[in-house]
């Protein structure tokens, strides 16, 4: 594959990497050669070549990872600003023009996405309240005569979520289960069962929420 | 959805996209529309009677020219801007015109709502100035919003209000050539008003339109 509209400035073309390259590949991009062969991606990708496109999309995701890794330490926050800026690179893929660097349009949908994310967790942390273990007043489950009427509420509201949503919280939260023991019962993946437990979470939270105002 | 799951779901069935003409480019389209509405609100308006008289006053020329300069560069900040690559420090591109221009704006349609006189009370010259304000900046922003809409997902709020300084810029420039008062303040007001409130439309519409990405079976995202 050869470029076919290089600007004077820019380094010539080589060969996009292959498959077994893209799996053993670093993190971290530290040549512009791999700016240009993302380039091409992307070029290929606004043309319609879905190959392309997912070529270029794997390969970016360990890069969009280690950048996310700087700012999030919890896995699930650095996968979820994973998949929101693949969201919004495949929204605006437009904007990119294939004249300038890759790179630079990447890392500044990247940075604003981060940005997004740490200020909609700063604002949710500011709404909720830590739990101290005061709540527990009572030893005997029975005079506790409030849990029953919360388990209903609960169930109430496990039972509106999505099927997917229900199997996660079901058992990695009400069963307490670990994600091994969830995963081999359900048959999904690790990650998806994070997802979706992550997703029910904050349903419910939702759903509690907007009830108690109401 | 894992992240893989999601590569598949956004490279299934990817159709062809137009990729974006230059900035300045687009910025010219636009500001060719922008003369174009002008001109039709110049036509059905006429051009106010005192027009050579006030060309012979530095001060309202100067105005002028910066309101016109801050239209230009405005828009040109604008769709700079908006694109993702593109440095920040384009906002400061309109900022030299702009002094000029608030160093004489006037206020003067913000105090004549209403007129009392012999026959009673009636519609000011505040009222027509402000029909004519939405009626030339509403298609300006409509515009404005359509060609820069993708900006929602990289600066909203500075792409918004430098786009509606811009169109408060050219409206106020069109309008003190048709309008005896000077109403730079009002569209400046109604502008960036308008600036505010399609931004917060456009990011909760943005939020949603996230969210059914996520939510979207295989193969039906275009």
């Amino acid at each position: 594959m050869t470029r076919d509209t290089g600007s004077p400035g820019r380094p010539q073309l080589r060969l996009v990497a292959t498959s077994a390259e893209v799996v053993s590949s670093p993190a971290e991009p530290d040549s512009s050669s791999k700016d240009v062969d993302w380039s091409i991606l992307m070029a290929r990708a606004q043309a319609g070549d879905a190959v392309s496109y997912r070529r270029l999309l794997k390969e970016i995701a360990p890069y969009l990872r280690s950048l996310a890794a700087r700012y999030r330490r919890n896995p699930q926050d650095i996968e979820d600003v994973v998949q929101e800026i693949l969201m919004t690179i495949h929204s605006i893929r437009t904007t990119y023009d294939v004249n300038r660097p890759f790179l630079p349009w990447l890392t500044a949908i990247a940075r604003r996405r981060l940005v997004d994310q740490i200020r909609s967790q700063m604002r949710r942390s500011a709404r909720e309240q830590s739990m101290n273990g005061e709540e527990d007043v009572f030893a005997d489950p029975r005079p506790n005569s409030e849990e029953t009427a919360d388990q209903h509420r609960i169930e109430e509201a496990v039972a509106k979520l999505p099927p997917v949503q229900q199997q996660a919280i079901r058992l990695l939260k009400l069963k307490e289960m670990s994600l091994k023991e969830a995963s081999l019962i359900s048959g999904a993946s690790i990650p998806a069962l994070k997802v979706a437990t992550h997703r029910a979470i904050k349903s419910l939270r939702d759903t509690f929420f907007k009830g108690s105002r109401s | 959805m894992s992240t893989d799951d999601l590569i598949d779901t956004l490279s299934t069935n990817l159709p062809q996209v137009r990729r974006l003409r230059p900035p300045l480019l687009r910025a010219a389209f636009w500001l060719m529309l922008a003369v174009a509405v002008l001109s039709l609100l110049a036509i059905s308006q006429g051009i106010r009677p005192d027009i050579w008289d006030r060309l012979q006053d530095r001060s309202f020329v100067v105005t002028l020219a910066g309101a016109v300069l801050t239209g230009i560069t405005g828009v040109i900040a604008a769709f700079m801007l908006s694109l993702p690559d593109r440095s920040r420090k384009w906002i400061a591109l309109p900022i030299a015109p702009l002094m000029f221009w608030i160093s004489h704006i006037g206020y003067q349609c913000l105090t004549n709502w209403v007129s009392f006189d012999p026959a009673g009370m009636t519609l000011g010259e505040t009222t027509r100035c402000f029909a004519t304000l939405v009626f030339t900046s509403l298609p300006l922003s409509v515009a404005l919003f359509l060609m820069l809409k993708y900006a929602v997902f990289v600066r909203p709020m500075i792409v918004a209000l430098v786009g509606g300084l811009a169109i408060s810029a050219l409206t106020a420039a069109a309008l003190s050539l048709f309008h005896v008062l000077d109403a730079s303040i009002l569209i400046v007001m109604w502008n960036l008003g308008t600036a505010v409130f399609i931004v917060g439309l456009s990011s909760l519409l943005t939020r949603r339109y996230i969210g059914h990405l996520r939510g979207m079976p295989f193969g039906n995202i275009g």
